[in-house]
């Protein structure tokens, strides 16, 4: 009888914040548990505008979207939602005050009756992820520890296969896709590109089309290899955050200062792209920082600033400007060498000229 | 349960002080922040060090603090880095500064403080004290690597001055709101509270600073007040910075004064330097942070950094006990206010309190702030006269009966 109550039980994800980095493990999870998941339509102008309606207009885009999506589920008939409070992600590594009160903010803004289901995950008060899927798991009336503990390895499994197939090179879209189907590919060629850049962006930015303006596609019509949060591992990110003597201080600092330490240290790279939300006060920091360390190594960098009313013309103007740039700064370099190879041209032609006159004058 | 802090990460964060100049020839500077010069001046003068105190913030502080630091961060930032600015142009070689890091940007301050004023070409000594674990160790430990005093009794002077001062300020300005609104003849209350400021930071004896409040609150009593008229209250909320430092929510109080309303804070410093300093087991009654987290219970279920739950819980607070109106203010960008902001919509309806929300930058116009402060106080005032008249019917209907 309790078995097919779980069955019938339906929960609704938003696609915001912790849908872009977590999914697959959410999916396996629930999947592993009974539950079926419902998620909400792609970020549309309309889903924004529902979203900054309710909020008041200092919140931040993201949390504007997440909103909207919320409501965009409550459209649907979904009367479940699944809102995370991710508070730490280590020892007083903590994530942005927004982030930390997502169900505060979604309680009190949102006038209709729903249930929500919001665990807590917060390792500096020893609440890790086990606790917070067992905290899930009993919001949603499931109290079995041996199936709870078997869809939290299900979850796992996704999400391991995601990660590594996002690092072999496959695109955010389709390694989420192939992770929760199952499927595991690895891409093996690869176009080599003329140029490579960094973004440094939170994944709720980065791959949501709407919100980024697919940059990651305009950057690859432009024949630029992007690198993104998801080709490094968690470690790789740590590590470079400490040689460039800094510590980790957000939670989400690996998808921003971690991601543009890596290849800013290991010189793969011609540019720094850093594309965040208006008003964020995390990323207000983290840029500042690449920043300055950019300037050390005389890396040139983007930083591209989104809101609600961010007008595709100029973004795109911009990224072509910086494209332009990159080709423009590689050319001065080849010239340069040039230069140097004809100006030892020159002087010897002109030794050589001078010894003729010499010798005809003699 | 704790989550083991990594060795690395530990490190890091016990390297905060630097030591490259020697205890004799260090010059002492702080950032600003309401009057806590005064108490910090006592403490580090016992303790026998030398001190600069940058000037008071101003238009002109402010504008440094913006030339200077990056687009993004908080109004707060932007003034401790010009004070620090000041202070080195006036010859300070030290600057000390705390960090309670995980409430919310607040924890980055220094780093990127010290990384812009190096960047300007200034040579100093940051000693940064944590506010981790064991928080009186770590400030005992800040004041001994800044002065390298070893006389216990300069140490009890100091501390014992300094705490007192906090208090004695804390009451002047308590009482400073409560007599401006009722004084007769107007002004008074100032310069009393103008003339304590300056008896408070000259008093240099232990016992003397002791005797203070008393003291105040005999001169205060002089004052001519109306008891009779009928004042409503309004509780001040917000983003602590900006609650304490008169510059940045331009003097919020004295206007509210001014137009005859009783201004309450509930954030006050020496209650957060108790809260911090004092060892929990000592703490028997019920703390401000817990009285807020009770009351927060029906709209927030965790803290989530900053003076979040202290606002939203005194905000129910403030409705359940008769409270007039509340004021929240907050400097542009701050992410734990922000989230309060969206929560106040709902206790203001919910709990039928007027709450008006002002947002300090260094672009606002004092002008338009101060039109929305009076619109707010004439509101307020309705409010309290219908309840009043209300009241008054009812009595009478009793009466009649």
């Amino acid at each position: 009888m309790e078995r097919h109550e779980n069955l019938k039980k339906i929960i609704g994800i938003p696609r915001a914040i912790s849908y872009y980095n977590n999914y697959p493990f959410y999916h396996g999870f629930f999947k592993s548990l009974g539950i079926e998941i419902v998620l909400s339509d792609k970020t549309t102008a309309k889903l924004i505008n529902d979203g900054a309606k309710h909020v008041v207009s200092d919140t931040c885009l993201p949390i504007k979207v997440f909103v909207g999506h919320v409501i965009n589920l409550l459209d649907k008939g979904c009367d479940t939602i699944f809102v995370p409070s991710i508070q730490s992600t280590g020892y007083k590594i903590n994530n942005c005050s927004k982030i930390r009160g997502l169900p505060e903010i979604i309680r009190n803004v949102i006038n209709k009756p729903f249930e929500m289901i919001e665990p807590t995950l917060d390792k500096t008060e020893g609440l890790g992820i086990k606790e917070f899927c067992f905290e899930t798991a009993h919001q949603l009336g499931i109290y079995d520890e041996k199936s709870i503990n078997s869809a939290i390895s299900s979850g796992w499994s996704a999400y391991n296969s995601f990660v590594e197939m996002a690092k072999s090179g496959i695109p955010h879209k389709e390694a989420v896709e192939n992770a929760i189907n199952g499927n595991y590919t690895l891409k093996k060629l690869s176009l080599v590109k003329p140029f490579s850049v960094v973004i440094m962006a939170h994944g709720y930015n980065l791959f949501d089309e709407r919100i980024s303006m697919n940059i990651l596609g305009k950057l690859d019509k432009m024949g630029i290899r992007a690198y993104t949060s998801l080709d490094i591992t968690r470690q790789d990110g740590i590590n470079s955050i400490h040689e460039l003597d800094e510590i980790q201080y957000w939670a989400n600092e690996l998808d921003l200062t971690g991601t543009a330490a890596y290849f800013m240290l290991n010189k793969k790279i011609d540019g720094i792209i850093a594309l965040s939300a208006f008003g964020c006060g995390p990323d207000s920091l983290m840029v500042d920082e690449i920043q300055y360390h950019a300037n050390e190594r005389k890396i040139p960098m983007l930083h591209l600033n989104i809101d609600e009313h961010t007008g595709e013309a100029g973004f795109v103007t911009r990224l072509e400007a910086f494209a332009d740039m990159l080709i423009r700064k590689n050319r001065k370099k080849l010239l340069q060498q040039n230069k140097c190879r004809n100006i030892e041209i020159a002087l010897n032609k002109q030794k050589v000229q001078e010894q003729n006159v010499m010798t005809k004058v003699k | 349960m704790k989550a083991k802090i990594s060795e690395r990460q530990l490190n890091k964060y016990s390297k905060n002080m630097d030591n490259n100049i020697s205890a004799k020839d260090r010059i002492i500077a702080w950032p600003r922040m309401g009057r806590i010069d005064i108490p910090l001046k006592a403490l580090l003068l016992s303790l026998g060090a030398k001190i600069v105190i940058p000037p008071v913030n101003s238009n002109e502080a402010l504008e440094l603090g913006v030339k200077n630091s990056i687009e993004g961060i908080c109004l707060p930032y932007k003034l401790n880095l010009a004070n620090y600015i000041m202070a080195l142009e006036q010859g300070a070689n030290t600057l000390m500064m705390f960090q309670a890091p995980g409430s919310c940007r607040l924890g980055n301050y220094t780093k990127m403080a010290q990384k812009t004023l190096k960047k300007m070409g200034y040579e100093f000594d940051m000693v940064i004290f944590d506010m981790y674990q064991s928080k009186m160790k770590q400030t005992l430990q800040a004041f001994w690597h800044v002065t390298h005093c070893v006389n216990p009794y300069r140490y009890y002077k100091g501390f014992s001055l300094g705490f007192n001062k906090f208090f004695a300020i804390d009451e002047a300005q308590k009482l400073l709101f409560y007599t401006r609104p009722r004084e007769i003849n107007k002004g008074e209350a100032e310069k009393c509270y103008n003339k304590w400021l300056n008896i408070i930071d000259n008093t240099n004896s232990v016992l003397g600073a002791k005797c203070l409040i008393k003291k105040i609150r005999k001169d205060f009593a002089n004052i001519e007040i109306n008891k009779n008229k009928n004042v409503p209250i309004v509780y001040l909320l917000g983003e602590f910075f900006v609650l304490l430092d008169p510059y940045v929510n331009q003097d919020i109080e004295k206007t509210l004064g001014e137009l005859g309303i009783e201004v309450q804070r509930q954030i006050w410093f020496s209650d957060w330097l108790e809260g911090v300093l004092k060892p929990s087991f000592l703490n028997k009654k019920e703390s401000h942070r817990q009285r807020c987290v009770r009351h927060a219970k029906k709209y927030m279920k965790r803290a989530i950094g900053g003076e979040c739950i202290e606002t939203v819980g005194d905000a129910v607070y403030a409705a359940k006990n008769g409270v007039d109106g509340v004021i929240h203010i907050l400097p542009f960008s701050c992410m734990p206010e922000i989230v309060s902001q969206n929560i106040l919509n709902k206790v203001s309806k919910e709990e039928d309190i007027p709450i008006l929300t002002l947002v300090l930058d260094e672009q606002t116009g004092k002008a338009g702030n101060i039109t929305r402060i009076e619109a707010f106080a004439d509101l307020v005032k309705r409010k309290k006269f219908k309840k009043n008249s209300e009241k008054k019917k009812q009595k009478e209907e009793l009466a009649n009966v």
